[in-house]
C-alpha cells in the first residue's frame, strides 16, 4: 500500500510510537535519541505531521489520558493500518539495504 | 522568552496554532534549554530553525489547500475561451460609451508610463553603443585635500597609469574643445577632442575610412593628424572617399586627414574631430583636464580596476605628488553620465506611477458602477448553471481586453509625447542616449497593461459575482439600493483618489515653487538687454599672448562704437557657460578654517570694461580700471618679482570665506599658492556672480586685470539699448573685417543662457505638474461619476423620502455630505502623505518648506472644493426628484 517513500520524520515518528502511547514531547525526545541526534523535530513540523499522520489514520489520539500524566498532554498511537506502514517501510529500506550490499560486494 | 514564540505563532496555519499551541511552546521551550549551553549564537540558532519551521508549515499549508480547487474547474477551459471572447467583446460594445472612457483614462495613465519609462530606458538601461559596454570604465581623479572631486587628468600621471596598470585592456585621454577649421571656403567652429592613441581601443570602435592614429602621430612634434566624424565628412566634405591625405587648418596649422570615426564615436557629445594628444610625459607641471576611460579586461569588476589604477599611480606619489594630493578613482562609465538625471527622472517616475494608479482607481469605479448593474445579469447566468469561476474569467477577459485596447493606445500616445518632449527640450539630453523602442519599453508596456487590470479588475469582478445573487434576480428593479458594499468601495474609490491628486498636486505646486524661486534667484549682475559671444583666436596666426591682449584690447574697443550698444567687456570666462578655472591662494591673515582645507578660488580675467557691461554690483572698493590694464601683458618672472604690481577684485564669498563674515575686503593682500609671489592688493569687493548656475553655490572669486594671462579664446559681453540679440550681426561684421579667420562663437543673449541652465529643472517641474493636473481631473472626474451613479440608484430611495416629507435642503445636504465624506479622508490622508512625499524629493525643492503652508491650503481648498461642485450637480438632480414619477420609474 505504502508505494510512496515515507519523508524519514514521519517514518521516526511511527517508530516511536511503535513500542506504544507517547504526548508529542516525548515523540519529538525519542525521535532525536533513535536517530541520535541526527533528526529534530521542530514544533510546527512535528505537530503538523501527527494531525498528517491522523488524518492518514495511520494514528490516533487516546480518548482518555494515562492517570500518572498531567492533563492536558495529548497521546498518540499506531493504528493497525499505520503499524501496517510502518512494516511496509522497514522492508522497503531492508530490500535497499540488502540491494545496496550486494551491490557493493560486486564492486569489490 | 517563550512569550515571543507564542507571539510568532501567527506564522503557523491557524488550525496548527489552536490545536496544539500549548504543546508547540513546551517543545521550544525545550529546544531553548539545550541550546542555552551553546551560548547566544545557538539560542538564535534556534530561534531562526523555530520561524523556518512555522513558515514552512505555512507555506506547505497553501500547497496542500489550493489542490482541492482544481476539482472543480470542470468545464471544457479551452472551448470556452472563444466564446468567452466574443461575449465580452459584445458585451463592451453595448455600452460603447462607458468602454471609449475606460479605454481613455487607461491610455492616459500608461501614455505617461511609457513616456517616462522610454527616458528612463533611453538614459539609464540601455547601454552604450559599444562592444562589451559593462567593460568600460570612467576614470578621473579626485583631490579631497582641495576640496575637489574631479581634478582632471595629468598626462605624465597617465603614462604612468598606462605602464603600471594590469587589469585593463587598454586606457585613453581624452579632453574636449573646439577648433577654428578653416579650408578654402571660410572659417567654422567646430567640436573636438584631443585624444590619445588608443582611444578607438578602449571604446571598441573602427575607423569606416582610412586608419586611427599611428604611434608616431601620438608623439611630440609627431606628424599633425586628424580624424574626422562621419557627419563633419558629409557635412563639410560631401561624404568625398577620395579624402585622405588630404590636409585642413585647424586653428591655423595643416593637418592630414588620415580617417573617418563612425557616429557612435562621437562620445560623450557631438564630437566632430580628432587630433592626437601627442603629449610629452618628460615636460613637468603640465596641467590637469579632461577624463579618461578604460576598458577592462574581461571578469575584473569596478573595485578591482580601482585598486588596480591605485597601485599604478604609487610612482607617482612617490616621485610628484608626495603629498597624496590626487588620487586616482574608476567608476561605471554609464553611472558617471546619468548622474544629474537620477534626482529628476525618480521624481516624475514616481508621479506617473501615481498617475496610472488614480487611473485605475477610476476605470475600476466605473466598472464597478457597470457590474453592481450587471449583477442581476450574473445571477440569472448562475441560476443556468454558470459557475462563478466562469463568470469571473469572463469579467477578466473584459477587463483584458480593456486594457489591451488602452495599452496600444497608451504606447502609441507615449510615443507621440515623448518625441514632443525631446523636441522641446533638445539639449537637455546627452546625444549617446536614444529614446527608440526595445525590447525592455515593449517589456514595460506589457508589464503595466497586466498591473492595469490587477489594479482596476478586482473590485468590479469581485462585486459582480460575490454575496448573494439570487436576491439580485429577484430585485425587479435597478432602482432599489442593494449592493451596500458595492456603494462603500465606490467611495473608497473616490477617497483614494483624492489621496493621490493630494499628494501629487502639492509636490508638483511644491517643485513649480521652487522653480519659480530659482528662476528669481538673483544671479549678482544685470541680465537683461546683455548679449554673450565666445571669440577663438588661431594660435596659428596669433602666436604670442601680446597679440591677443591687443586683439581684446581692439575688439573691446571697437565693440562699444556699434550702434545699440551702450558698454562692452572682456572676460576669460563667463558664468552659465560651463567653464572654471579653478586656483589656490594665500590671503594675508586668514582666519583658521574648520576643516583646514584650502578652499579652490576661481579665478578670471576680466578687461576694465566687463563688470559695467555686466552690470556686477560694486560692494566695496573699486572695479579694475584702464590703469590696472593700461602696463601691457605681464610676463611671469613681472609677476613674482613685483615688477608690474597687480589689483585684483574679489567677490562676496572670497571675503566671507577668508576673512570671515562682515570683515572688509579693500586694503587686504592675497598671494598665489607659491613661495615666491608677490602680495597683490585687494582693491574691490563686488557682488557674487552665480557662476554655476542659480542653484549651484557660488564659490570664492577672484578678478585679475587681463593682463595677467590673456587667454586666445575669451568672452565678449555687450550690454545693448536694444534687444541683444539684434546686435548679433553687426559682431560679427566687426569680426569679419578685423579678421576673416576668426568666427564668432554661440552668439546668445545672457537671458538664453540662464533659461538654458534651468531648462532641465523647468522640464522636470512642468512635467510634475502636468501630472499632477491630469491626476486632478480625473479623480474629479471620478467624483462626479460616482457621485451621479449613486443618485441614480437611489432614485426610488430618495423619492420615498420626499414623499415622506423630507425636505429639498435635506435631500441635497445627504447627497453631498454622504460624496464628501470620502473625499475629506482622501484629502487629509494625501496632505500627510504628501508631507513624508515631498521629503524625499531634498534638494530640489531649493529650501521650500516641504509642508509650506500657502501649497497645502490651496490644494487642500481646491480639492475640497471641485469635490463639493462634483457631488453638488447630481445632489441638485437628487434634490429635484418628483415623488410620483420616480416610485413609478422602472417599477
Amino acid at each position: 500500500m505504502a508505494a510512496e517513500t515515507l519523508k524519514p520524520h514521519l517514518f521516526y515518528i511511527l517508530l516511536a510510537l511503535a513500542d506504544g502511547e507517547r504526548h508529542g514531547l516525548a515523540i519529538a525526545r525519542d525521535v532525536q535519541s533513535l536517530s541520535s541526534g541526527g533528526v529534530r523535530l521542530w514544533p510546527a513540523t512535528l505537530y503538523g505531521s501527527l494531525d498528517d499522520l491522523r488524518s492518514r489514520k495511520w494514528i490516533e489520539e487516546l480518548p482518555e489520558h494515562p492517570e500518572d500524566e498531567s492533563e492536558r498532554k495529548r497521546y498518540y498511537r499506531l493504528t493497525r493500518t499505520g503499524r501496517a506502514a510502518l512494516n511496509d517501510e522497514a522492508e522497503r529500506l531492508a530490500r535497499l539495504a540488502r540491494l545496496a550490499r550486494t551491490r557493493l560486494g560486486d564492486a569489490r | 522568552m517563550t512569550r515571543w514564540y507564542r507571539a510568532m505563532l501567527v506564522l503557523a496555519p491557524r488550525r496548527l496554532r489552536h490545536e496544539h499551541g500549548a504543546d508547540m511552546e513546551a517543545l521550544f521551550a525545550e529546544r531553548l534549554a539545550a541550546a542555552r549551553a551553546g551560548g547566544a549564537a545557538a539560542a538564535a540558532g534556534v530561534w531562526a530553525r523555530a520561524a523556518a519551521d512555522l513558515l514552512g508549515a505555512r507555506i506547505f499549508s497553501w500547497r496542500a489547500e489550493r489542490v482541492p480547487l482544481t476539482v472543480y474547474i470542470d468545464e471544457r477551459t479551452t472551448i470556452m475561451v472563444g466564446s468567452d471572447l466574443r461575449y465580452a467583446w459584445r458585451a463592451l460594445l453595448r455600452q460603447r460609451g462607458a468602454s471609449m472612457l475606460v479605454v481613455l483614462m487607461l491610455a492616459l495613465g500608461i501614455a505617461a508610463n511609457v513616456t517616462v519609462f522610454s527616458l528612463v530606458n533611453g538614459l539609464f538601461l540601455r547601454p552604450f553603443a559599444f562592444p562589451a559596454p559593462d567593460r568600460l570604465v570612467y576614470i578621473n581623479t579626485a583631490a579631497p585635500k582641495w576640496n575637489l572631486d574631479t581634478v582632471g587628468i595629468n598626462y605624465p600621471d597617465f603614462v604612468y597609469w598606462t605602464k603600471g596598470q594590469k587589469l585593463f585592456e587598454a586606457l585613453t585621454a581624452f579632453d574636449g574643445g573646439s577648433f577654428n577649421l578653416a579650408d578654402g571656403d571660410g572659417a567654422v567652429r567646430v567640436r573636438g577632442a584631443v585624444i590619445t592613441r588608443d582611444f578607438p581601443t578602449v571604446l571598441g570602435v573602427q575607423p569606416v575610412l582610412g586608419r586611427t592614429f599611428t604611434e608616431e602621430e601620438d608623439r611630440p612634434k609627431g606628424p599633425k593628424a586628424v580624424i574626422l566624424s562621419t557627419q563633419l565628412w558629409r557635412d563639410r566634405f560631401g561624404g568625398d572617399r577620395n579624402i585622405l591625405g588630404r590636409t585642413i587648418r585647424l586653428d591655423g596649422a595643416s593637418h592630414t586627414i588620415v580617417g573617418v570615426m563612425p557616429p557612435e564615436a562621437s562620445f560623450p557629445d557631438q564630437v566632430q574631430l580628432w587630433v592626437p594628444k601627442a603629449g610629452d610625459p618628460a615636460q613637468p607641471y603640465q596641467s590637469y583636464g579632461g577624463d579618461a576611460i578604460g576598458r577592462m579586461k574581461p571578469g575584473v569588476t569596478v573595485e578591482q580596476a580601482d585598486a588596480d589604477l591605485k597601485r599604478a599611480n604609487q610612482p607617482v606619489w612617490d616621485t610628484i605628488d608626495k603629498e597624496h594630493a590626487v588620487t586616482p578613482y574608476v567608476r561605471p562609465l554609464h553611472e558617471t553620465f546619468v548622474e544629474d538625471y537620477r534626482g529628476a527622472v525618480k521624481a516624475v517616475g514616481g508621479a506617473v506611477a501615481l498617475l496610472l494608479v488614480v487611473a485605475c482607481a477610476n476605470v475600476a469605479a466605473v466598472l464597478l458602477a457597470r457590474a453592481l448593474a450587471r449583477r442581476r445579469e450574473m445571477g440569472i447566468r448562475l441560476a443556468l448553471g454558470s459557475s462563478r469561476a466562469r463568470l469571473l474569467r469572463q469579467l477578466l477577459i473584459e477587463n483584458l481586453i480593456l486594457s489591451a485596447i488602452g495599452g496600444v493606445c497608451g504606447l502609441a500616445a507615449g510615443r507621440a509625447a515623448l518625441a514632443g518632449l525631446i523636441r522641446l527640450i533638445p539639449d537637455q539630453f546627452p546625444r549617446w542616449a536614444h529614446f527608440g523602442i526595445d525590447a525592455r519599453v515593449i517589456a514595460f508596456s506589457l508589464l503595466s497593461m497586466m498591473l492595469t487590470v490587477v489594479l482596476f479588475g478586482w473590485a468590479p469582478a469581485l462585486h459582480a459575482v460575490s454575496g448573494d445573487l439570487r436576491s439580485a434576480v429577484g430585485a425587479t428593479t435597478n432602482g432599489t439600493t442593494g449592493a451596500p458594499r458595492g456603494r462603500r468601495t465606490l467611495r473608497w474609490l473616490v477617497g483614494a483618489e483624492f489621496a493621490v491628486s493630494a499628494v501629487l498636486l502639492v509636490c508638483s505646486l511644491l517643485l513649480v515653487k521652487a522653480f519659480d524661486r530659482v528662476r528669481h534667484t538673483d544671479p549678482g549682475f544685470r541680465a537683461d538687454h546683455l548679449l554673450i559671444a565666445s571669440v577663438p583666436l588661431s594660435e596659428g596666426t596669433r602666436p604670442k599672448a601680446e597679440q591677443w591682449f591687443a586683439f581684446w584690447k581692439d575688439l573691446e574697443e571697437r565693440a562699444r562704437q556699434i550702434p545699440g550698444v551702450d558698454a562692452a567687456g572682456v572676460i576669460s570666462c563667463a558664468p552659465f557657460d560651463g567653464c572654471h578655472l579653478g586656483n589656490f591662494f594665500q590671503p594675508e591673515n586668514p582666519i583658521p578654517r574648520p576643516d583646514g582645507k584650502n578652499p579652490v578660488v576661481l579665478m578670471r580675467m576680466a578687461s576694465a570694461g566687463y563688470f559695467q557691461a555686466m552690470g556686477i554690483r560694486l560692494k566695496e572698493g573699486r572695479f579694475l580700471n584702464d590703469g590696472d590694464i593700461a602696463k601691457g601683458v605681464a610676463t611671469d618672472d613681472e609677476i613674482l618679482s613685483g615688477k608690474v604690481p597687480l589689483a585684483v577684485v574679489v567677490n562676496e564669498s572670497f571675503v566671507r570665506t577668508f576673512w570671515g563674515e562682515g570683515a572688509t575686503g579693500v586694503g587686504r593682500r592675497i598671494k598665489f599658492n607659491g613661495p615666491k609671489s608677490p602680495w597683490i592688493a585687494v582693491v574691490g569687493v563686488v557682488a557674487d556672480v552665480k557662476h554655476y548656475g542659480l542653484e549651484r553655490p557660488m564659490r570664492p572669486g577672484v578678478y585679475f586685470p587681463i593682463i595677467v594671462n590673456p587667454l586666445s579664446t575669451m568672452t565678449i559681453a555687450l550690454h545693448t539699448r536694444v534687444e541683444p540679440e539684434s546686435v548679433t550681426p553687426a559682431l560679427r561684421d566687426l569680426l569679419r573685417r578685423i579678421d576673416p579667420e576668426i568666427p564668432l562663437v554661440r552668439p546668445r543673449s545672457m537671458e538664453t543662457m540662464i533659461a538654458a541652465s534651468t531648462a532641465l529643472r523647468a522640464a522636470f517641474s512642468w512635467m510634475l505638474a502636468v501630472f499632477a493636473a491630469l491626476a486632478f481631473v480625473l479623480a474629479v472626474g471620478g467624483a462626479y461619476g460616482v457621485a451621479t451613479y449613486l443618485v441614480t440608484q437611489r432614485t426610488r430611495e430618495i423619492g420615498i423620502r420626499v414623499a415622506l416629507g423630507a425636505r429639498t435642503a435635506d435631500v441635497f445636504r445627504s447627497v453631498v455630505a454622504s460624496g464628501l465624506a470620502a473625499v475629506a479622508a482622501g484629502v487629509v490622508a494625501g496632505l500627510a502623505g504628501s508631507v513624508v512625499v515631498a521629503t524625499q524629493l531634498g534638494s530640489a525643492l531649493v529650501g521650500v518648506s516641504t509642508h509650506d503652508a500657502g501649497v497645502l491650503s490651496v490644494v487642500s481648498l481646491v480639492l475640497v472644493g471641485t469635490a463639493l461642485v462634483a457631488n453638488g450637480f447630481p445632489a441638485r438632480r437628487a434634490a429635484r426628484i418628483d415623488p410620483m414619477r420616480s416610485l413609478r420609474t422602472d417599477g
